[in-house]
């Protein structure tokens, strides 16, 4: 195994990864298609990745690394249309969302190859209940020990990103009151959580060999943590968005990640300390749970608000840095998000409470997926 | 009177039992073994269904099962409407080469068993009408694999659409056809304008009337599935027998209005269609007796045409579905898998083969016994293919 050296990456440089739900269009339950769309689609063109995930029934798509917002949701729009392009001849719907709202995960079949091969034997049914459909932000970092610096005090924001994504309030059928269900689907695996609190990049790596020594991790993939370095692309990963309904939503999370980066790196506003992990679970359990309107336990001023008022209030604070970043207009959606229209978790209990059936949920939620629909 | 009055006769009166309940037993069972050894069930239902049939052992023929009739119309409507369900006009209109796969490989099978029946010596035009009977898939054997494997994928998605698809194509080149042989043979140039024309649009305008009929009703129920499922046979049973009644045609009724309810659903009011257990006897038995009455005993004399029907059959699928596999989205590997899909033949052409035969003497044993045949033989084979093909492309489910 390699020297988990960190590659530098440009700071603030950010891209995204989607995994996506690809839907029967009779009943709107999954479907096995992930192959023969992934087959049709290398025929053409187009810009970032496309790629298999765990089940016939997901697909991961990933942008190219960008500075700019405008840039990067241009970028999800063009791959979005070439995946919807190959879904439409093959009839298969592809929808955001977080979790599938009532799939049976006894109807999923793993993707032929042998990296889901081994997680699949590994941990029997828990790989099928993963079908789950996450973002993942990556924010370039200069160096490891930037990377964990970063890392660390992100910790503190990762509610934000929770709740302002949530978007998988049903599962199996029913609604689990969670605004966001995938990431209970999460914790059962065993090298979930956060990462170690360390420092510098040498400790991570002694960590990191520690841990291979004893055979627990092969490489950095087999940690499922909430945030973790990603040495090869040098940047850190925030993986705890549920995929949002809509490609813009998507790219707002990330520019609200890469102001955040911004902020962070710039201002420095908090002394790094572990201090962050001890209200760290129920943090997260709130922003779950209870999404923007869950509380917040801020553990550098020990004082305890609403996720929504702690969000406006970084908002505030990440004003100058959007500026920087030409990033106004993906704030301005996350803005809206917490002032005004809700997370995508609120307009699914909305469009299940007049309709009465997940179905036609799905349903919308391809269409909204497409840039149609309401 | 008997102190032993309570006895019964001895023996007992054959008519007394009730050979359909033997039968569906019968089906059963071989069903079970051939799932044991890796075979499709339906395959089971057949074998039982010949073993019992009068070219078998004899236990059961026409006049044990009579009263049935109008329970296998009944399955056939449910077959053929849950196909037509299974049909996305959107589908067809986003990806047009499908619609064009599906014209293609319906031609070029017509066209290639035309040819071996005319090398045979038949008449042209009776030629042309056994070409249409043949060309159709069997939407039973089809549908119920599919259903059976819980498949998911290409090849299965595009087998029911193109199954049902290329038997709405032979229904009406059958009924075009038939009109023709009436002017042949009988003369009438009104009715030979007129009955085709009856049987497409009187069919279609049905199909139009009850599906949005069916959405009415679905929008007062509300999506309870229970309730949607009783709604639902009730009217298939009432569409089977209208159709029946205004002589318009029940297959391309049945499958029209499937897909005009699929394709006026705007608000998806339709919970997934199933026609669960209740279903499931009377498709058993729909196999069984098609089986049964299989007359195995003309295939001798036609097996030899038969066999190079089936082939021409099967080169004019494969050709026009390699042909646009590659614009319609197909791979090539799955293009095969989905040319040996469509090979199974059907209780409907069955049907249409002996209406016209009785109509029209004219068609000739010859020809009646090459249909019957080749019928008979892709009984056994056609799911054994279909089932290979579902399975190799890996559209089946994990654990059935």
């Amino acid at each position: 195994m390699g020297e988990l050296t960190f590659m530098q990456g440009a700071a603030l440089t950010f891209g995204v990864e989607l995994e996506l739900q690809l839907i029967n269009t009779r009943d709107c339950d999954l479907t096995r298609g992930a192959s023969d769309l992934l087959a049709l689609v290398k025929r053409k063109p187009h810009p970032g990745e496309i790629k298999p995930e765990i089940t016939e029934s997901m697909l991961e798509l990933s942008t190219s690394i960008h500075t700019r917002h405008g840039e990067l949701l241009a970028e999800l729009r063009e791959i979005r249309d070439a995946v919807l392009a190959g879904a439409d001849r093959l009839n298969i719907g592809v929808a955001g969302g977080g979790a599938h709202p009532f799939q049976h995960w006894s109807e999923r079949k793993i993707f032929e190859n042998p990296r889901f091969k081994h997680i699949s034997d590994l941990y029997g049914y828990l790989a099928k209940q993963f079908t789950i459909f996450g973002q993942h932000v990556h924010i370039g970092c200069p160096s490891g020990d930037e990377a964990l610096y970063l890392l660390h005090s992100m910790s503190r924001y990762v509610p934000h990103f929770i709740a302002l994504s949530a978007a998988s309030p049903y599962y199996q059928g029913i609604d689990t009151a969670f605004d966001s269900s995938r990431l209970n689907s999460v914790f059962a695996f065993p090298l979930s959580g956060r990462a170690p609190f360390v420092r510098r990049w040498e400790e991570f790596q002694a960590y990191f060999a520690r841990m291979q020594g004893f055979g627990i991790v092969e490489d950095m993939k087999d940690f499922y943590w909430d945030i973790r370095p990603k040495p090869e692309y040098g940047t850190i990963e925030i993986r705890v968005c549920d995929t949002p309904v809509t490609v813009e939503r998507a790219a707002a999370l990330a520019a609200y990640a890469q102001a955040l980066a911004r902020y962070l790196l710039v201002e420095r506003p908090h002394p790094l300390s572990e201090d962050v992990y001890h209200v760290y679970s129920y943090n997260r359990f709130q922003a779950c749970r209870f999404g923007l309107g869950g509380e917040f336990a801020d553990p550098h001023t020990q004082e305890k608000r609403s996720l929504r008022e702690d969000i406006l209030a970084t908002l505030d604070a990440l004003a100058v840095h959007a500026r920087e970043l030409d990033a106004g207009e993906g704030l301005a959606d996350i803005s809206d998000c917490v002032r005004t229209s809700g997370n995508d978790a609120r307009w699914m209990r909305e469009i299940y409470a007049r309709s009465h059936s997940l179905p036609d949920l799905v349903w919308r939620q391809a269409e909204r997926w497409r840039g149609e629909g309401k | 009177m008997s102190e032993l009055f309570f006895l019964p006769n001895w023996p007992v009166q054959a008519e007394q039992i009730p050979w359909y309940a033997v039968l569906l037993l019968a089906a059963l069972l071989a069903g079970e073994a051939a799932w044991r050894v890796r075979l499709p069930r339906v395959l089971g239902w057949v074998l039982a269904g010949m073993a019992l049939g009068p070219s078998g052992f004899g236990i059961v023929d026409r006049a044990a099962l009579g009263g049935l009739d109008g329970l296998l119309e009944i399955a056939m409507g449910l077959i053929l409407f849950e196909l037509g369900q299974r049909v996305d006009m959107r589908w067809l209109r986003r990806n047009p080469w499908l619609l064009a796969t599906s014209l293609l490989e319906s031609g070029l099978a017509f066209a290639a068993i035309f040819a071996v029946l005319l090398l045979v010596g038949a008449k042209p035009l009776l030629a042309a009408t056994a070409a249409a009977i043949a060309l159709a898939t069997g939407p039973a054997v089809v549908l119920t694999l599919v259903k059976q494997l819980r498949a998911q994928g290409q090849v299965s998605e595009r087998m029911l659409a193109l199954t049902s698809l290329n038997n709405a194509y032979a229904f009406v080149l059958w009924s075009l056809l038939l009109a023709w042989l009436h002017a042949e043979y009988r003369g009438g140039w009104l009715a030979v304008a007129a009955h085709p024309l009856y049987l497409i649009f009187g069919s279609l305008a049905l199909a139009a009337v009850l599906s949005a009929l069916t959405l009415a009703l679905l929008a007062l129920l509300g999506r309870r599935t229970d309730a949607q499922f009783v709604c639902l046979i009730a009217l298939v049973v009432l569409s089977v027998s209208a159709a029946s009644m205004l002589k318009l045609s029940v297959v391309l009724s049945l499958l029209a209005y499937g897909t005009l309810t699929r394709a006026f659903d705007k608000d998806r009011r339709f919970v997934s269609l199933d026609f669960g257990r209740t279903g499931q006897i009377l498709v058993m038995l729909l196999f069984g007796i098609t089986a049964a009455d299989l007359e195995l005993s003309l295939l001798p004399a036609g097996a030899a045409t038969a066999a190079a029907l089936i082939a021409a059959r099967y080169a004019g699928k494969t050709l026009g579905i390699f042909a646009l596999a590659r614009p319609s989205g197909l791979s090539l590997r799955k293009a095969s898998l989905l040319s040996l899909g469509l090979m199974p033949m059907s209780g409907v052409a069955l049907i249409m083969a002996r209406e016209t035969s009785t109509s029209y003497p004219e068609l000739g044993p010859a020809l009646v016994t090459v249909v019957l045949s080749a019928i008979a033989m892709l009984e056994l084979l056609g799911p054994l293919l279909a089932h290979f093909a579902i399975v190799r492309a890996g559209e089946a489910a994990e654990e059935i």
